[in-house]
């Protein structure tokens, strides 16, 4: 197998998943990069997690109220998960359409937010935003249940066009006006919720949508442009059609799959990185129908995916899950799930709780000198545990080419990790550490430990932080 | 005069215990009980993995007086933390009680069997990991026979092994699969006043009956929803007169089947408020109106994750179920009729 091949694989794997282990990337790389691509934008083509072993380990999960349960399973899903790109395109929609616990209290409500992220992720852009238009979670996080057709509330109108659709601007230029926001509001008045149960005696349940006509405004409004008595479903459909929706969701998505862009707040006066890219993917988007599995099939099989390897920083939970992935501890139930879910918290990214609506700013910014030494610790931990199967498959897939130099051993386990890459700055001084103990040799008594410490080195790098 | 017993059974709600707390009054995730003296009765609450504290056996009276509670949780997540202190819990999945009132607990992470005397007193463990004879992996139901000997659902070994009380190992039945006399993953288990013993045979969504010995008997339950299916069956009971209760974990139900494995009713919840909940209420009355102005309130009487079933000599049938933090209590009422022809 040519290690381009497992190289490209990795990175594939990275982005559309959280990583692999080498065994994996070697089974996937056999298979052909096209056919993991199209297994990896079918997920119903793989077994989903068995949800009733879970349950009974896990007692708390056939409840799943409180936020930290939740955390813990979204972690253990993102492990175990044989449809990678099923819980990785959850994690990008969540990123974009922000809800969080510290408003809602009720993580299971936000669950099913993120379960719908699932279901439809991959499919029609519409139907998402369906979807979220008629999420429990997100009416009460953006406060369209208090948005009535005598007094609107703006918020989740507002909200809409600016950080779920179309954005503030494209190209210097404004993507609508204040009064399409009230427009929109206008025509989301009457979808709400129902009435609570309060958490006291037995816990919450969950909240549903319901359409309630007596409070929808039913007089004509101008949305964009056109003229209607419009409901949420048509401004749905008008959002849908507008190339700064097509331009909003390629560049989120090149942003999260392929390359850190500027901030979003930035996007209405600075170009794309890339406009041939977006252009390919707003190309796509409209000759598809809106149809995210569509756009994301052109992008991981173009060159600008494929070129783009390292040109990420990872976020929290792809530097958690991915290590996890690559030493393979929580591959079954075991307490103390919620500590190493709690890591990526530590590490600037709170699941199901983002700081605002805008969701969490991303590529350099998830690194302060705090959140560095969080991520270099926890990797460094795990790669260095050499009680983990992960750890132990590279030490033994060392070992079994014999006797190693320093260099050899270094390059080796970058493979290992997933095809890493070092500044030769970097790569030197790793070589030169490691070659102060002389070589590797399988069956001395430190090998295993030299590994490890090898590994560890590793993932104290700077380069190690990047997808 | 002569006596006529119809095959039927009714099950009329009786009243609602528990609440959701970490602590005191209340259970957490709970997953098992048993009937103590009197009026009392001993409750394993779970906990969430990261509330160890909240991972406890309750002892109440079903007039949901609180007694007390013991045996605290740990966690195994922090380094030098003593996660196997002796009469600690971490993965509790099950209770039983021997002739002299003795408390027996088991521990699917630890694999331990933790023993109490009736007020909480920590008196002894036993339990060896393993898949040999007298090895357990992931104990998940417990019963004492009528010889006080303890009958432990080895689940991650498939199979029921017999101990003495202190754990001497005493036999075995059971393997891997779904023939007759096989299990997948059991759960619980109940012996009925004639010694024979039944299985949640869980993952074969199916009860099996065994005399004694532990030679097989009879089954019942196929996979699905419809009347008399079972969707992973985790707790099993059997009254006086031989019908066995089955809570019906996957589809949120209590099943009830005659004594020869007939399909005779279910129910789908009765739950109403507790004693313990209309003090918490009344101690956030903010939420008494919220009650009254909720939608889907209906929802608070249905099972949720109905995960034990147990049945007492007067005809109490306690449902106790994790997800809601409780225990709904049904009365069967006897179909007895004395007389001829109406």
């Amino acid at each position: 197998m040519a290690n381009n091949d497992i190289a490209l694989m990795a990175h594939l794997m990275r982005r559309a998943g959280f990583g692999a282990s080498y065994e994996e990337l070697e089974q996937r790389a056999a298979a052909g990069y096209e056919a993991t691509v199209d297994e990896l934008l079918h997920p119903e083509s793989q077994p989903s997690l068995e949800m009733d072993v879970l349950e009974r380990r896990f007692v708390d999960w056939r409840e799943m109220n409180a936020l930290e349960v939740n955390q813990a399973f979204w972690t253990y899903a993102m492990i175990n998960t044989q449809r990678p790109l099923e819980e990785k395109i959850a994690l990008f929609w969540h990123g974009i359409f922000c809800t969080g616990n510290s408003k809602c209290e009720h993580g299971r409500q936000i669950k099913l937010q993120i379960d719908m992220f699932r279901e439809r992720g991959l499919g029609s852009f519409r139907d998402l935003l369906m979807g979220l238009s008629s999420d429990p979670s997100m009416i009460f996080y953006l406060d369209n249940c208090m948005s009535h057709k005598d007094a609107i509330n703006e918020n989740w109108g507002r909200e809409l066009l600016e950080l779920f659709s179309m954005g503030v601007g494209m190209d210097g230029d404004a993507n609508y006006s204040e009064d399409d926001v009230k427009e929109c509001a206008r025509a989301f008045t009457g979808w709400t919720i129902t009435n609570a149960i309060p958490r006291y005696p037995y816990g919450r349940y969950e909240a549903g949508f319901i359409y309630n006509p007596a409070d929808h405004d039913e007089e004509d409004k101008t949305f964009l442009g056109e003229t209607g008595n419009f409901n949420g479903d048509d401004i749905i459909d008008i959002i849908a059609r507008q190339p700064s929706t097509a331009r909003f969701i390629s560049r989120h998505m090149y942003n999260f799959f392929v390359a850190d862009d500027v901030q979003v707040p930035a996007w209405q006066n600075t170009p794309p990185r890339d406009l041939e890219a977006i252009q390919m993917l707003e190309d796509e988007y409209f000759r598809s129908g809106y149809n995210i599995g569509s756009m994301l099939r052109v992008l991981f099989n173009s060159d600008a995916f494929k070129n783009a390897r390292f040109a990420k920083v990872k976020s929290p939970a792809e530097a958690v899950i991915g290590t996890m992935r690559v030493v393979k501890d929580y591959t079954t139930p075991k307490p103390g799930l919620h500590n190493l879910a709690s890591n990526i918290r530590y590490m600037g990214q709170d699941l199901m709780n983002p700081p605002t609506v805008e969701g969490w700013h991303t590529g350099g910014e998830w690194i302060d000198s705090g959140t560095l030494v969080e991520r270099i610790n926890f990797a460094a931990d795990q790669v260095g545990n050499l009680e983990l199967p992960g750890v132990q498959d590279m030490v033994a897939r060392l070992g079994s080419g014999g006797a190693a130099t320093a260099e050899e051993t270094v390059d080796r386990c970058l493979e290992l990790l997933g095809a890493y890459e070092l500044a030769d700055e970097t790569r030197d001084q790793l070589i030169e550490h490691v070659s102060r103990g002389g070589d590797l040799v399988p069956g001395t008594p430190d090998f295993s430990q030299r590994v490890g410490q090898t590994l560890q080195l590793i993932v104290s790098t700077q380069e190690y932080q990047f997808a | 005069m002569t006596t006529t017993r119809f095959a039927g059974i009714t099950l009329q709600p009786s009243h609602t215990i528990g609440r959701a707390e970490f602590s005191g009054p209340g259970f957490r995730n709970p997953v098992a009980m048993v009937r103590g003296e009197e009026d009392t009765m001993y409750v394993v609450s779970r906990s969430y993995d990261y509330r160890p504290d909240g991972k406890r056996i309750t002892i109440c009276t079903l007039d949901e007086d609180y007694i007390g509670e013991f045996a605290r949780g740990v966690t195994t997540a922090g380094e030098g933390d003593p996660s196997d202190a002796d009469g600690s819990l971490i993965w509790p999945t099950a209770i039983a009680l021997d002739s002299e009132g003795n408390v027996y607990v088991a521990d699917e992470w630890l694999n331990r069997i933790s023993v109490y005397s009736g007020d909480g007193a920590y008196l002894s463990k036993w339990g060896t990991p393993g898949s040999g004879d007298g090895e357990i992996s992931s104990p998940s139901g417990l019963a004492i026979d009528q010889d006080d000997h303890l009958l432990l659902v080895d689940c991650d070994n498939h199979r029921i092994q017999k101990f003495t009380r202190d754990g001497q190992y005493i036999s075995q039945f059971g393997s891997k699969g779904d023939g007759d006399g096989q299990f997948n993953m059991p759960w619980g288990i109940t012996i009925d006043r004639s010694g024979d013993i039944y299985i949640a045979d869980w993952r074969n969504d199916r009860i099996q009956k065994f005399d004694r010995n532990g030679n097989f008997l009879m089954k019942f339950g196929t996979s699905g929803s419809a009347d008399g299916q079972l969707d992973r069956p985790t707790g099993v009971a059997v009254d006086r007169d031989g019908n066995i209760y089955v809570t019906d974990w996957g589809n949120d139900r209590l099943q009830v089947f005659s004594a020869d494995g007939e399909y005779l009713t279910q129910t789908t919840g009765d739950g109403s408020l507790s004693k313990w909940g209309k003090e918490k209420l009344d101690a956030n009355s903010e939420m008494w109106q919220e009650r009254d102005i909720a939608q889907g309130l209906e929802r608070e009487k249905l099972f949720w994750g109905p995960i034990a079933v147990t049945v007492d000599d007067d005809d109490n049938v306690f449902v106790v179920e994790s997800a809601r933090s409780r225990i709904q209590i049904y009365r069967r009422q006897v179909p007895v009729f004395f007389g001829g022809r109406l």
